[in-house]
């Protein structure tokens, strides 16, 4: 009966020796990490929404990012969630009211400055200049203090079948007129494909006419925005776009598309012309490889004023003020910006990195089928204008409603651009 | 029996003395204590569940709130501007006018359909069961797929329907937009709501068919009466209550239809196809104008409420016959 309680006894000891020892080594291991200055070790788990812009890479990348992550930080998962673009404005404003938002998200650069506003994000360190691509760091800017990290940058261009405007007989256009003009011809020669995928629901396409005709959208004054809309230039900006669809030269359901119908559109043979990112392109050619010797590729065409402007978008990484593990939320995203993370990401999908030294990395410049992405995004782009407001503007799709009807003849341009002048300014005033 | 008893009470409360009222009232309470304990886990369920947001709502409708109002709690008290804005914005007055005309529509289309199958299922036909499964299908199908899964049997270029109307000689449906215009949008969303509706009400109608007594139907035969006359003069009257109840259903599932046109509605120009619960979502969290959004959201309650009543009162005129 004794010697159990003895040995009892003895395992007793024994055990708290062992959990004393165990506990020293924790402390000197803490030690050693300290004095090599690595960070805390991270644990938990975040999620993380990034926009699908239609690529068939998209998903294969991050989850390796998330993979790869988790295997350098054991103890760790990481959630990725895909939400398509035309739905995540709501889909933020929703979580943000019930509160439930992730802990990380991908923020399409317009939205950025109206969800600070709201309180939505962890602020970041203002970056040293040259680091990141300046009008994406301005962008992420609201009353002088950053909200988010630049991750990505692009512009639109015009991507074209090369076979399809030979058959025609037509040059590549580079102009307003020019394009008209050949979209008639192609629309007269090659009669079982639409010419061009100009739509009803892609603000990314009509809007930069405005700047190509000599327009602005809308100007600051102090605080305060004004709608600049109501202008001679808008009004012919509208016209040029709303005609093609007038003439048939894009197809009718084209009213009710948005830009990823207008990509498979391109896809299936049925347009010949289209406004497309770098992502767009390489979704198309990794879709249907075989399409890759037929297309070409070529700045926006100028309007009347000389400019050839389109759309600089691009995305932030942003932390929600809500997350419950922003060490490893921070950790995660200074991970993705690494820089051979980053060129895979942005090779892949068709992006340009949103820091400096990615983009002369990157190799754009040199292929010759990419660089009017770059160029487009470098010399001939511009940004909407940066009011907390803007992303609601855009979440509700107050543009496409007046373009669609001038689309469809109940309206003139003219009213149209009165209407939206109107519109804005009553969002602008809050 | 009544009467015994009454006597008895009638008895007791002559020999016993009058209790006071605060005797009473004890009486009372403790007569009630039962009930409330019992009721009171559904009490909370239901008032938190139903009640908070009905209220927060109501609150909402009178305010004028942001997405960054919401999260700090400041709104600002407006009265009753929202409702004048509902009343008065021409999309906001074409959504509810929109709301009214389709949902009855729907519901039309919907009983005609569901009362048409069901009395094909009445016949006693081979194969019956099969046929009562099928009908149930669409019914199972969430109504999220079911719209995606028209929006692309409706498709322009690729779409079944444009090409089955082709093939049948209607070459003006080549490359028909569906979606491109109000009306012709509304005719694919009826069609997607009809589908998704009428298995219930089929099956619903067929349930109240077969307790049609058949030795009404036979003295009608005798008596000379066609089957058209069988059919109004003595199904129908005798089937009057499941189908006013039904309407009502329908009326209140049609009014609040959110799905096939939050999807199929969604490139129609100027969103003119949008029926108020959709308009009222876009208000809230498109635009982020919060109250307008509450607004819309209560009228509709309000529209609904008084279908409502009417259901329980017969309902309650059912039970009482």
């Amino acid at each position: 009966m004794r010697t159990p309680k003895v040995l009892l006894a003895a395992l007793c000891v024994a055990g708290m020796t062992l959990a004393a020892c165990g506990s020293d080594d924790n402390k000197s291991s803490g030690d050693k990490a300290s004095t090599t200055a690595a960070p805390a070790k991270l644990s938990g788990s975040v999620s993380v929404w990034i926009m699908d812009p239609g690529s068939p890479k998209i998903q294969g990348v991050l989850k390796g990012y998330a993979t790869s992550f988790e295997a350098a930080h054991p103890g760790t998962k990481v959630d990725i969630e895909f939400v398509p673009w035309a739905q995540a404005h709501d889909k933020f404003t929703t979580s943000i009211a019930g509160g439930k938002t992730p802990d990380i998200a991908e923020m399409g650069t317009t939205w950025t400055p109206e969800f600070a506003d709201e309180g939505a994000f962890e602020e970041v360190s203002k970056p040293p200049s040259g680091q990141y691509v300046s009008s994406l760091v301005d962008a992420a800017t609201l009353d002088g203090k950053v909200w988010g990290k630049p991750w990505y940058a692009g512009s639109r261009a015009l991507i074209y079948r090369k076979d399809v405007l030979k058959k025609a007989g037509v040059e590549v256009p580079k102009t307003w007129d020019e394009l008209l003009a050949a979209s008639k011809t192609i629309k007269a020669k090659v009669p079982d494909i639409y010419p061009i995928g100009y739509t009803g629901l892609t603000e990314h396409m009509y809007l930069p006419t405005i700047w190509q005709a000599g327009g602005q959208i809308a100007k600051q004054d102090g605080d305060s925005w004004t709608s600049e809309l109501n202008t001679p230039q808008a009004a012919k900006a509208i016209q040029f776009y709303t005609d093609f669809y007038k003439e048939g030269l894009t197809p009718k359901a084209a009213i009710g598309w948005e830009e990823p119908d207008a990509q498979t559109a391109f896809i299936n043979g049925d347009i010949a012309m289209l406004i497309a990112g770098g992502w767009g392109y390489n979704a198309i050619i990794q879709t249907k490889p075989g399409m890759e010797s037929k297309i070409g590729t070529t700045l926006e065409p100028a309007g009347p004023s000389g400019k050839d402007t389109a759309f600089a978008g691009g995305s932030h990484l942003v932390v929600f003020n809500g997350s419950k593990n922003k060490d490893l939320a921070n950790a995660f995203v200074d991970y993705m910006l690494e820089p051979a993370n980053l060129n895979k990401f942005t090779g892949e999908i068709g992006f340009l990195p949103g820091t400096v030294a990615g983009i002369k990395a990157s190799g754009y410049l040199d292929d010759p089928i990419r660089k009017p992405f770059a160029e487009q995004l470098l010399d001939h782009s511009a940004v909407y204008p940066p009011s907390p407001r803007w992303g609601a503007l855009e979440g509700a799709n107050i543009f496409d409603g007046e373009i669609q009807k001038v689309m469809r003849g109940k309206q003139t341009p003219q009213e149209a651009a009165e209407n939206l002048a109107k519109k804005m300014d009553e969002e602008f005033a809050g | 029996m009544s009467t015994t008893s009454g006597q008895a009470v009638a008895a007791g409360r002559v020999r016993a003395p009058r209790p006071s009222a605060a005797e009473r009232l004890t009486r009372a309470a403790s007569k009630l204590t039962l009930p409330v304990i019992l009721l009171l886990p559904a009490m909370t369920i239901i008032v938190g569940l139903i009640g908070y947001p009905l209220v927060k709502t109501v609150w909402l409708s009178f305010t004028d709130t942001r997405l960054g109002d919401l999260i700090n709690g400041t709104s600002t008290w407006v009265g009753l501007e929202n409702y004048k804005e509902v009343f008065t914005d021409e999309q906001l007055r074409t959504s509810l006018i929109n709301t009214v005309v389709f949902g009855s529509a729907c519901v039309i289309g919907t009983m005609a359909l569901g009362m048409a199958v069901a009395l094909l299922l009445n016949q006693r036909l081979r194969f019956n069961w099969f046929f009562s499964l099928a009908v149930l299908l669409p019914w199972a199908v969430p109504a999220l797929a079911a719209s995606s899964i028209f929006k692309w049997l409706f498709d322009d270029r690729y779409g079944f329907v444009n090409w089955a109307l082709v093939n049948l000689g209607f070459h003006h449906f080549q490359d028909y937009a569906w979606f491109a215009d109000r009306n012709s949008a509304y005719v694919a969303m009826f069609v997607v709501v009809v589908w998704q509706s009428f298995p219930f009400i089929a099956l619903s109608l067929l349930a109240g068919l077969q307790t049609v007594p058949k030795d009404t139907l036979d003295a009608a035969s005798v008596d000379g009466a066609n089957a058209v006359q069988r059919f109004w003069l003595v199904t129908l009257p005798l089937m009057r209550p499941i189908i006013a109840v039904l309407v009502i259903f329908s009326t209140i599932w049609d009014f609040k239809i959110f799905d096939q046109v939050y999807v199929l509605a969604q490139g129609v120009p100027d969103r003119a196809a949008d029926t108020a619960a959709v308009t009222g979502y876009r208000e809230a969290f498109a635009l982020g104008h919060f109250g307008t959004g509450a607004a819309i959201a209560v009228v509709l309650f309000c529209v609904l409420l008084a279908f409502s009543i009417v259901y329980v009162r017969l309902i309650g005129k059912e039970a009482r016959t």
